[in-house]
């Protein structure tokens, strides 16, 4: 059976080498193969310690812990992309869920007003910065400053009570709604059917054969309804879950399928050439802040919607460092330029299953700090030897 | 090289694609051009040559409408225009490959080739990039000016400086350009490397497009040009047809070694 089908596909490609192929394949998932390793052995180690690690409800948990880091990874990683960087987004994220859940469960405003008027709020602070980036402050003093000043606002927007509960709220069912086995698999079942024929009828119109497209098809239902199949024998297919989904399709379609993505990447890659090739270079820093603005609103509401209430630590702690981790260990170029934005869920699946660990575990909070530390600078130093390998062959 | 329409045609013959009469620019009390008289046409190869700060690359830019003149005039097709960006230089069917490349390293050949003139859909479904098309055309260009890439899908900065220059090059041909305006293209190369781009020069002009060429390798610029112009100064010194120069001719109207003799 396979033999029938590889053959008239060689005849038909005669002049496309397998070998040039395969690279190609290595290419465009050549940094993410690292970072499941680096994930695959973290597995595997607290599995070995502790087999409720890998159970039905602790990878449904997991799922959940890391939604936050991940939807803010995915904002900071455009930011990267166009060779930009961002510090205040955790404390915005915080100020963004304060306001929404202020005006909804205080002021009596309906939910989705509320987070309209937070949306405007987080948009409206990412432009001011990414105006004051493009008159030629660089963006980490911008951001920087950004940071403290919106920690100032933080406490301006909180009630003086300096907490807001959101507990048995509208608010609060954004993290708690879990759809059932039934939906779950009917609207997954649907999404992917839709991506499997937008799939082979591009592949048709290449002229490929159609084996070589079912490959990826047949993975992607595997996980998929593999993945469905775990989330509904816990609690159900998790609300925040399906948002970071969403949201991660949506941006990985804009930034592969689109002119708007190849501009990103240009923008990254080489801001004179973009400028030249006729790129508004300014725009795109400030659309790729805008994409981070509306991303912290999201990773805001469902954090505090999960931790039900805000306060005035909203989107301090770690969750700035682990969301730039997340996107760096991922993969996303410091520099600009390179990356993907599946990178923020790898990054934050390999944070996110290290410090489910050690909870779990019970081991004492300072590993936490040291794991995650290792794994960056690590993930960063296999990065580093990739690139000298692979983009630049021979050139000095 | 084959010698078909462009060597039937006597080079600087006919109504010139390109013509500058008289222009001169000034940066402050600087004289940067002065009254430079310059035409270029179709299948023809005019190599821009002269010292450091003798107004090449002053020149390269007006007409490649990143500077406008103080004064003079420009004519594309006898007609009398205005280059005022790049833009309309493309418009006009000027097109300039700089010394740098201006190329993305972490994009691939076919998102170089077409960047900032993507082919996409509607705007509303976001500008959906039409991969298979640009790929397409992508490979057309490539092949016609005979560039041999290993993929077009491994990022650019992974190629000899050879198939960036040529890729540098295809991107201009995108816009199927009449004029092409190639600055320093051999500056940064091997030796193998030299002669594909020169190789390039050649299939340019075969295909009935205009090339000017600024360049410091009197080598190249002998080995390609239908003609030579030399700037001296910000002013023409001296036009010399193919054949009919020596080196020392060339290097004596560069460095004005015979101030006064007319070239």
């Amino acid at each position: 059976m396979t033999t029938s089908t590889t053959a008239p596909r060689a005849d038909l490609e005669p002049g496309t080498p397998m070998s040039s192929r395969a690279l190609e394949a290595l290419a465009g998932s050549y940094r993410s193969i690292p970072v499941l390793g680096v994930l695959g052995l973290i597995w595997l180690f607290f599995y070995s310690q502790n087999s409720a690690y890998l159970s039905v409800g602790n990878i449904s948990n997991l799922s959940l812990q890391i939604v936050t880091t991940a939807i803010l990874a995915l904002g900071i990683t455009f930011v990267l992309l166009v060779g930009e960087i961002d510090l205040s987004a955790a404390v915005l994220s915080g100020v963004c869920a304060t306001v929404a859940a202020n005006l909804a469960v205080k002021q009596g405003v309906p939910l989705g007003l509320a987070l309209l008027v937070a949306l405007g709020v987080g948009l409206a602070v990412v432009l001011v910065e990414a105006l004051v980036i493009i008159f030629g402050v660089p963006s980490l003093i911008v951001t920087l400053g950004g940071m403290s000043a919106l920690q100032g606002l933080l406490l301006v927007v909180l009630p003086p009570e300096f907490a807001v509960s959101v507990g048995g709220t509208t608010y609060a069912e954004i993290a708690s709604t879990h759809f059932g086995t039934g939906t779950s698999f009917a609207a997954v079942g649907a999404c992917w059917l839709l991506y499997s024929v937008a799939l082979l009828r591009r592949q048709r119109r290449r002229a490929a054969s159609l084996g070589r497209g079912l490959v990826p098809v047949v993975v992607s239902g595997l996980v998929v309804f593999g993945l469905v199949a775990i989330f509904t024998q816990a609690r159900g297919l998790p609300l925040p879950v399906v948002i970071l989904v969403v949201m991660l399709l949506l941006a990985s379609y804009v930034t592969t399928q689109t002119t708007y993505g190849v501009h990103l990447y240009a923008v990254g890659g080489n801001r004179e050439a973009a400028q030249r090739a006729g790129i508004p270079v300014a725009r795109m820093v400030v659309y790729s802040f805008l994409v981070l603005g509306a991303c912290a609103l999201v990773a805001g509401v469902v954090d505090a919607s999960r931790l039900l209430g805000v306060s005035n630590s909203s989107g301090g702690g770690p969750l700035m460092l682990n969301a730039i981790a997340a996107a760096v260990v991922g993969g996303v170029s410091l520099f600009g330029g390179r990356g993907s934005v599946w990178s923020a869920l790898l990054g934050a699946l390999v944070i996110g299953s290290i410090n489910n660990g050690v909870q779990l575990l019970g081991y004492q909070p300072e590993v936490q700090f040291f794991a995650t530390g290792g794994v960056l600078v690590l993930a960063v130093a296999i990065d580093v030897a990739i690139t000298r390998g692979s983009l630049l062959p021979g050139r000095r | 090289m084959t010698t078909t329409a462009a060597g039937t045609e006597q080079p600087g013959a006919g109504e010139p694609y390109l013509e500058l009469r008289g222009v001169s620019k000034y940066f402050g009390g600087v004289r940067a051009l002065h009254e430079v008289d310059l035409s270029l046409h179709r299948g023809e190869v005019v190599a821009l040559v002269g010292d450091n700060g003798a107004g090449k690359t002053t020149l390269v830019k007006v007409i490649s409408g990143v500077e406008h003149p103080d004064s003079g005039e420009v004519a594309v097709r006898g007609e009398k225009v205005r280059l005022d960006t790049p833009r309309t230089a493309a418009g006009h069917g000027i097109h300039t490959v700089y010394q740098d490349l201006s190329l993305c390293d972490n994009l691939d050949a076919v998102r170089n080739l077409f960047l900032g003139q993507e082919l996409a859909g509607s705007r509303w479904r976001g500008r959906p990039l039409d991969r298979h098309r640009m790929e397409v055309e992508a490979r057309r260009v490539l092949d016609s000016l005979s560039v041999r890439i290993r993929s077009l899908t491994t990022p650019v900065g992974g190629l000899s400086g050879g198939q960036r220059q040529g890729i540098a090059i295809c991107r201009s041909l995108i816009s199927d350009p009449s004029l092409v305006l190639l600055d320093e293209p051999t500056a940064a190369l091997g030796v193998t490397q030299r002669a594909e781009v020169l190789d390039l020069i050649g299939r340019l002009k075969a295909q009935d497009r205009g090339v000017l060429v600024i360049s410091h390798d009197l080598k190249d610029v002998q080995e390609v040009a239908d003609r030579v112009v030399v700037m001296r100064l910000g002013a023409k010194v001296a036009e010399f047809v193919r054949g009919r120069y020596t080196s020392s001719e060339l290097v004596a109207a560069m460095t004005g070694a015979h101030e006064g003799s007319d070239g």
